[in-house]
């Protein structure tokens, strides 16, 4: 139940909606202000001083009380013009595995000649050290947040505020960013070593296309290779030891499959099969991978690993999602 | 909302800002010192030298267990020197030994911020001192220091933190002075206080008092303040007839007159009537405080202020003390009649004291031998004044036993009390009623301001006595012996109380002339001072509201400052979402750079970007090429690198200096 009315509550509040151009700018209508502890403060002390003169009816009492109630009207206009018009871009870096720190940029842009002051950026409990904006330029923040569940996580919502410029007052807006994350499974301490190509009643009929000679790329020299895989003529241009990969000359493809594994828990398996595309990765050998519903074919090199890896972060709810490119 | 958690990277600190604090509480509480008792001076004293030696060495700080030995130890110092916790000084004692005990405990930002905040309180608590223009003016900027305190507690103004704080805090301030004048002039004021003042009523009555004592003191100390202003609605009268009538003194025990203790006859005296009276001039008085309800008239007022009434003496008195400057009209008439006195009063007009000697009787014995009439005698009682060698001083002996025998007889020099009280004693022997009337004399003439200001050193004393068919008759045999004490030789004030009295202006050098004006000049700020900031009060506010068409409405005050309010409030944001601000100086360059190239008949194209501009100008132009090129070669690098150094700038702009294309036809 207090989830729910929490979630009402959430979806009340106005949020800076991101433009076509992917940059957020802070509206009028989406700024909140409310006073801080010091500007209750310093109200208190206002009205003591306000009651105090009025009542000894001193007329340079009243003077400086109404300066200073004054002052503090003005800095909550201040507080609310600094943010009004900010910029604001978030963007994600790379993928993550599940229980690393993802670092999210925010790109915040004074457009304009007007300075922003004091802006600092939140999400969460998490908060990044306030950041001066001269009018025209943009400044960098980043901060780490926990990447807690595989899949594609959304910032949401962050908080820009400010409290500027003497912290009476407190305003904020809340940015609707369309940043995602891209986490994948958490690889597992160990896993089974996936199945070498067998005769396999459900493998995909190898014909045509991928023959024993493909060429499939050039990769340094590791030890145990063999030598007639090496590239001489690179050799000769002295670009090092270069092994030439062909398709079939691997000998053995690997098939990482979800249904050769027998644990139960779907969570856990798919960190297993992580754990197994990354071995496999790391051993060079070409490799498929099975997932009810889909299947990536049998391929080698970074981009295929991390296509690999994130069928693996989008499995069950990506069967209607298509592969975010990279 | 949301709770803020605590940011402990910027929450602490840094030692710069807690000098800058303590200083700022010192600057603003320095001038209460001349307030406060020498042990609360002190022990003030003590703590900001603990607090100044905490920045350099932290251990000086005490602890937390010292700090409220401390605290105790301050609220037991307040006790001992004031007797009392709370009122107008004890009050203000507690709280500056509190501000400045909060400097030893200065942890983190918020005990600054709280600090600062007080700063405001305590600017505001002076004002039940002092409220003179410059320390206004000294405590404005104090106030504008704590806003940038509070801004550089802020901080995230990024580099060149000093300018820019101050920048910040100047511009908030000025944006703030015009909605201070409009809370200032319609924030709706109480008529009455909420509770109990407390003032401390025994302070700076400097002045008049209801007593006269001639011979007491040797030397009448010069008071050089100011008693009241006043601003005739016509032609000032001569400053000879500028009597400004105070106490009345009825009794006189020997040495010293005081009102008595007369108790009125039930006959309608408490009315007191002028039978006759011509000539009323209607005028406005700004009195000083005296903390007395005695307000000045001339003689004689007819009509009181609503909150004030006129007592049989002919005396103004308002209802309440006068603790603040008080602002009165009257009309008073210069010619005028008064009724008899009862026959009760007559008798107490004509007390005498045990100490006159014979000789005294002697001498009003030899008058009314040559004298007809009551008048008669009075005459010659003043030409007795004028004849014999009587010297006007303000530096009289000191008088015995007997004054007013020792007076008349031996040392002959005195002032206007000596004089007064010596008269009306020998009118008594004679059988005439006579009383003194203490009040002020002349005024001087403020041109700048267009008023007059009498100045407590115009304290006088003079005679009243009652003859027969005119009522009470003013004499004032001070006038009698130095006929210049009436003329308006108020550049005594200047000089103090030792020099000379008979110091003619005419005589003034240019520089007491210069002085003169000057403090005339400073008189004049003081006064507009007084009458626009310091008494504006309820009532001018109704007025305001009248001269609007708003005076019906009961609530017209209020609202009316909303208004005002939110009006000033939105042309300020109107004016801050302009983001109008200078134009970077880089841009600036350009602009004038093309500028002259386009007054030249080479005006830059919309879609022309700088370096297309410059290479068409110099194919156009190849008489411009040197010129433009070594431009654009400052220009170009500045505008796409990163920021232009203050160098560059300089740069471009003493190049400018020398750039001033002719037209090419004109070259041609």
């Amino acid at each position: 139940m207090a989830v729910s009315v929490r979630q009402r509550f959430e979806n009340l509040l106005r949020r800076v909606p991101v433009g076509v151009d992917g940059v957020a700018r802070v509206g009028t209508r989406q700024i909140y202000i409310l006073p801080t502890r010091t500007g209750l403060m310093f109200g208190s002390v206002l009205l003591v001083m306000l009651l105090g003169s009025l009542n000894y009816q001193n007329n340079l009492g009243l003077l400086f009380t109404f300066f200073f109630a004054s002052v503090g009207l003005i800095a909550m206009h201040h507080a609310w013009f600094n943010l009004l018009g900010l910029a604001v871009q978030a963007r994600s870096g790379s993928p993550v595995f599940a229980g690393e720190t993802v670092t999210v940029e925010i790109r915040l842009r004074a457009e304009g000649r007007r300075a922003r002051h004091d802006i600092q950026v939140r999400k969460d409990q998490r908060t990044a050290l306030p950041v001066h904006v001269p009018g025209g330029t943009q400044r960098l923040v980043s901060f780490g947040l926990p990447a807690t569940r595989r899949g594609l996580q959304r910032i949401a919502d962050l908080t820009i505020e400010t409290h500027h410029p003497m912290q009476l007052f407190r305003a904020w807006c809340y940015v609707a960013t369309d940043a995602t994350i891209l986490v994948y499974p958490a690889p597992a301490r160990h896993a089974p070593d996936p199945v070498h190509d067998a005769g396999d009643a459900r493998r995909p009929n190898r014909s045509g296309g991928e023959g024993a000679d493909d060429y499939l790329g050039s990769r340094n020299y590791r030890h145990g290779d063999s030598p007639r895989q090496i590239d001489w003529k690179a050799f000769a241009r002295e670009r090092g030891l270069v092994v030439k990969q062909f398709g079939g000359d691997q000998g053995q493809d690997v098939w990482i499959d979800w249904s050769r594994l027998a644990t139960p828990d779907p969570e856990r398996r798919l960190s297993l099969l992580t754990r197994q595309v990354l071995d496999v990765s790391a051993s060079g050998v070409r490799f498929g991978l099975r997932l009810p519903g889909t299947t990536e074919g049998l391929s080698q090199g970074a981009t295929h690993v991390q296509r690999c890896l994130t069928r693996l972060a989008l499995f069950d709810h990506a069967q209607t999602t298509t592969l975010p490119r990279h | 909302m949301r709770k803020q958690p605590l940011c402990p990277v910027t929450e602490s600190p840094d030692a710069k800002q807690v000098l800058a604090l303590s200083l700022l509480v010192l600057a603003t509480g320095l001038p209460l010192v001349r307030y406060l008792h020498w042990q609360i001076n002190a022990f003030l004293l003590l703590l900001f030298v603990v607090r100044l030696f905490g920045l350099r060495w932290r251990m000086a700080i005490p602890g937390a267990w010292l700090r409220v030995l401390l605290t105790l130890a301050g609220t037991a110092n307040c006790l001992y020197a004031n007797h009392t916790l709370v009122g107008q000084d004890g009050g203000t004692a507690l709280f500056v030994t509190m501000l400045a005990l909060k400097l030893l405990e200065l942890n983190t930002r918020r005990d600054l911020r709280l600090t600062a905040i007080l700063t405001g309180f305590l600017i505001v608590i002076q004002f039940l001192f002092d409220q003179s223009l410059p320390l206004t003016i000294y405590l404005g900027a104090m106030a504008v220091g704590a806003v940038a305190l509070l801004v550089d507690l802020n901080g995230g103004l990024g580099d060149a933190r000093l300018r820019s704080t101050l920048r910040v805090a100047v511009s908030l301030s000025l944006q703030a002075l015009p909605l201070t004048l409009a809370l200032f002039v319609l924030f709706p004021r109480l008529t009455t206080p909420l509770w109990s003042l407390g003032l401390d009523s025994e302070q700076g009555t400097l002045g008049m008092s209801d007593s006269m004592e001639p011979g007491a003191i040797s030397e009448l100390v010069v008071n050089g303040e100011l008693a009241f202003r006043v601003r005739f609605d016509s032609t000032p009268p001569h400053s000879d007839q500028l009597y400004w009538r105070g106490p009345v003194l009825w009794e006189m025990d020997g040495r010293r007159w005081s009102p008595g203790s007369v108790t009125l006859p039930a006959d309608g005296a408490d009315n007191p009537k002028l039978e006759q009276f011509a000539n009323p001039i209607a005028y406005e008085i700004v009195l000083e405080p005296t903390h007395k309800t005695w307000l000045f008239a001339l003689d004689m007022p007819v009509t009181a202020p609503d909150d004030a009434s006129i007592n049989r003496d002919f005396q103004l008195l308002s209802r309440q003390p006068v603790n603040s400057a008080k602002r009165y009209r009257v009309r008073s008439a210069l010619d005028y009649r008064t009724a008899e006195p009862s026959a009760s009063l007559r008798q107490q007009a004509l007390q005498l004291p045990d100490n006159i000697t014979p000789r005294m009787r002697g001498l009003v014995a030899d008058w009314r031998s040559h004298a007809d009439s009551d008048w008669a005698l009075v005459q010659q009682g003043l030409a007795f004044f004028n004849r014999e060698s009587f010297h006007y001083t303000l530096l009289p002996p000191k008088l015995g036993k007997n004054p007013a025998d020792e007076f008349l007889f031996e040392t002959r020099s005195g002032f206007c009390e000596h004089y007064a009280s010596s008269f009306a004693l020998l009118m008594r022997i004679a059988g005439i009623p006579a009383r003194i009337v203490l009040g002020y004399l002349g005024a001087e003439t403020n041109r700048i301001g267009g008023y007059q200001m009498v100045w407590q050193s115009d304290a006088h004393a003079w005679v009243e006595v009652l003859i027969a068919g005119r009522g009470w008759v003013r004499v004032d045999p001070t006038a009698a012996v130095d006929p210049s004490r009436i003329d308006n030789r108020s550049a005594t004030r200047l000089l103090g109380a030792a020099s000379p009295v008979r110091f003619s202006l005419d005589q003034a050098s240019a520089v007491s002339q210069f002085v003169r004006s000057l403090r005339l000049l400073a008189d004049t700020l003081d006064a507009t001072w007084q009458n626009w900031v310091l008494d504006f009060s309820a009532a001018d506010q109704f007025a305001l509201l009248d001269r609007l068409g708003l005076g019906d409405f009961e609530y017209g005050l209020a609202v009316l400052m909303v208004l005002a309010v939110s009006l000033t409030l939105s042309v300020i944001l109107l004016a801050l979402m302009r983001d109008r601000s200078t134009p970077e100086p880089l841009d600036a360059l350009y602009a004038r750079f093309c500028q002259r190239l386009a007054a030249a008949g080479l005006p830059r194209r919309e879609t022309e970007g700088s370096s297309d501009f410059g290479h068409r100008v110099m194919r156009q132009r190849p008489d411009l090429t040197a010129a433009v090129s070594r431009f654009l070669a400052l220009y170009l690098p500045a505008r796409f690198g990163s920021h232009p150094r203050p160098a560059t700038i300089r740069l471009l702009a003493l190049q400018l200096l020398g750039f001033h294309p002719k037209s090419a036809k004109r070259n041609a």
